[in-house]
């Protein structure tokens, strides 16, 4: 079975028609998509804005991360749950659209960075984390992140432009 | 002068008929406006949530809010400038909106609650402890807000 079977399959499935082709389903779904944008890619950039030395310059920021994160990961629950439910009730119209192929693409890159930022430059941040000034690559993650969450964010919207 | 003249006179001003004319121009507008809207959400999540008690335990809500203070302006002046933008594409679509009117009736309601009692309750709010001043403040901002984001996201509907 093909991935387009896959989409074509879901697409069809009565789960995803009931979607679709419910009054107020896709858009109280998409609704809280795009307001859990707010929790995720709010605090995201909060703790970005850490990292470069821009806000809450005087918290170290192991501490920031501690607290900040467990709601980014509420957030990334809420759009994962409602990204699902939307990507499944148009699987089919999706497979075509390149801006849905870009977004998931990018999706994996933000996923990727905080990934490899936790791995390597995070370890050793009880050396650097109360400053202001954090280490080069703890900058560059945050701007990787910031850039790349918004242009998430930007091909999201975009993906209705090219239906 | 009527709103319907401001709106009108909007949508013909030079950068209202540019945008119009220009396929990508609403919607780049409306991509700046998501943005900010998700750093501006950002910091009212997490100074509401600190009222409530939970989150940034290590600050208190007056210092956090004062620290995330330039992000909420920042924040809202783009979406300010980007909401213009958007209503100089398309005017009439606004004009004739219930959800838009209720969204800027909102929004009026929830920045004056921010300046004052919400003000009040994170100045007041030095302790630990979230009494029940904080809570209620919190409550009514998330509800304010979430109302006014709700409210934009109908503007497509109705």
């Amino acid at each position: 079975m093909t991935l387009f079977h896959l989409c074509q399959w879901l697409y069809a499935s009565s789960f995803g028609t009931a979607i679709r082709e419910s009054q107020y389903g896709f858009p109280l779904i998409e609704t809280a998509h795009v307001l859990g944008i707010t929790v995720l890619v709010g605090t995201v950039a909060i703790v970005d804005l850490r990292l470069l030395g821009l806000v809450m310059k005087r918290e170290p920021v192991s501490d920031v991360l501690e607290q900040v994160l467990p709601l980014t990961w509420g957030g990334f629950l809420i759009m994962f749950v409602s990204g699902s439910l939307l990507l499944l009730s148009k699987a089919e119209l999706y497979y075509g659209n390149p801006l849905f192929r870009i977004k998931l693409g990018l999706l994996l890159l933000a996923g990727l960075n905080p990934l490899i930022f936790h791995s390597t430059v995070y370890r050793s941040v009880s050396a650097w984390g109360e400053s202001q000034v954090t280490p080069k690559r703890a900058k560059l993650a945050a701007v990787l992140s910031l850039t790349l969450w918004s242009a998430i964010v930007v091909t999201g919207r975009a993906i209705a432009y090219f239906h | 002068m009527t709103f319907y003249s401001l709106f009108e006179w909007l949508g013909n001003t030079w950068i209202g008929l540019a945008i119009q004319r220009s396929t990508w121009g609403v919607a780049i507008a409306e991509m700046v406006h998501l943005l900010a809207l998700a750093t501006l959400g950002g910091t009212i999540l997490l100074v509401d949530l600190r009222l409530f008690g939970i989150g940034m335990k290590r600050q208190t809500a007056a210092q956090l809010a004062r620290d995330l203070s330039p992000v909420f302006w920042g924040s809202l002046a783009v979406m300010l400038v980007s909401g213009l933008l958007i209503l100089a594409g398309e005017p009439m679509k606004c004009y004739y909106s219930p959800a838009f009117r209720i969204k800027m009736l909102l929004l009026i309601i929830a920045v004056l609650f921010q300046i004052t009692f919400h003000r009040i309750a994170v100045a007041s709010s030095t302790g630990k402890a979230a009494s029940i001043w904080s809570k209620s403040a919190a409550a009514l901002s998330l509800a304010l807000w979430l109302s006014v984001g709700l409210a934009g996201r109908a503007i497509g509907y109705f």
